[in-house]
């Protein structure tokens, strides 16, 4: 392998960018710690379709999102739509992400991810980035919510057209989008 | 002694302030090219990215001392238009005097793939040229400065 081979893989697996969990993959079960600090495994299909998002307390891009995702939310939970939301980040505390979920006023539970583990299976990379598992837990979706952190300037809300696609039994149009984020901060690996 | 005039005053206040050139997918494409013979850093980076921030001095210090050598760096703001001024004076206060840029993508999955397919597009990111114009390394996430200046090092 030559020098740019090398430096790509090398960065690439450090970054745990293994993806499991890819486009059109049915997830399996994956663990998340609770607010109360009880860890379980996660059936990847208990409904009609599961949204997973990682986001982070301390990310501004991030934090841009907080109304945007207690919308989501409350505009999707109720017709069925279970809402993972994850905090992946090794460098920040629990009662920082406690004390965030409060003044953000999160109508859900943020989870923990232990060593990163559910990122590195869904190969997540940034905050906020998005899954979307349909009701068989086949990845429909990854990426971002909406394509402007100013949302005077949102022309496409990404994350809403698949989920009402999957919810209408339709093709995701647009399957897998980018977006400029914060890195998730990972355990640092000693293999 | 010259009075100017308060509208005369902000326009030169205006003037004063760095700009930052806008820059698309294609227009990436070209920059690449364009800097054919050196070796390139490219620092995708915004206001809002703490490590950027505390990144970019860092940078600016490793272009200085290699510059000789061959080594340019150039920073693309992921900022919003409203935050380009604030970007424009964090450059200038980090010491960067090489090429700036504002991301103003037409498309912006197609421009993050456009500078590597499997970014997603985190900050921050590095991604390092050969003197081809190559792709050499990518680094994307909190990078110490010595490991970077090893992989420049070793284009030089």
């Amino acid at each position: 392998m030559g020098r740019a081979g090398l430096g790509l893989a090398v960065l690439w697996s450090a970054a745990g960018f293994g993806q499991e969990f890819h486009l059109g993959a049915r997830a399996a079960e994956f663990k998340l710690t609770d607010p109360r600090g009880v860890t379980a495994a996660v059936d990847p299909a208990p409904g009609n379709a599961t949204v997973v998002l990682f986001i982070s307390a301390v990310c501004p891009m991030s934090n841009d999102y907080v109304i945007r995702i207690n919308d989501l939310y409350r505009d999707y939970s109720s017709r069925g739509v279970r809402f993972l939301v994850v905090n992946s980040n090794q460098n920040e505390e629990q009662a920082q992400v406690d004390d965030h979920a409060r003044r953000a006023g999160f109508l859900f539970p943020v989870y923990r991810d232990p060593n990163n583990a559910a990122a590195d299976r869904f190969g997540a990379q940034s905050t906020p980035e998005a899954f979307l598992l349909d009701g068989g837990g086949i990845v429909r979706y990854h990426g971002r919510i909406d394509d402007a952190r100013n949302p005077a300037r949102v022309k496409q809300r990404s994350l809403r057209l698949a989920i009402d696609a999957v919810l209408e039994g339709r093709e995701v149009a647009a399957p897998e989008t980018k977006a400029f984020g914060c890195v998730i901060k990972r355990a640092r690996k000693t293999t | 002694m010259k009075i100017l005039s308060l509208p005369a005053l902000f326009a030169t206040a205006l003037l004063a302030q760095p700009q930052l050139s806008r820059i698309d997918e294609s227009g990436y494409q070209k920059l690449i090219q364009s800097q054919s013979g050196r070796v390139m850093l490219v620092d995708f980076w915004a206001t809002w990215c703490a490590p950027c921030r505390q990144e970019l001095p860092l940078l600016a210090g490793l272009e200085s001392r290699l510059r000789s050598k061959g080594l340019r760096l150039v920073t693309v703001s992921a900022d919003e238009p409203e935050q380009e001024r604030a970007a424009a004076d964090f450059l200038t206060k980090s010491g960067i005097s090489g090429p700036a840029y504002l991301r103003r993508a037409k498309d912006d999955d197609k421009f993050i793939r456009t500078v590597e397919p499997k970014w997603s597009g985190a900050l921050p990111a590095l991604f390092l040229y050969d003197r081809r114009g190559r792709l050499v390394q990518s680094f994307v996430g909190g990078t110490e400065i010595a490991v970077i200046e090893g992989a420049v090092r070793k284009l030089l």
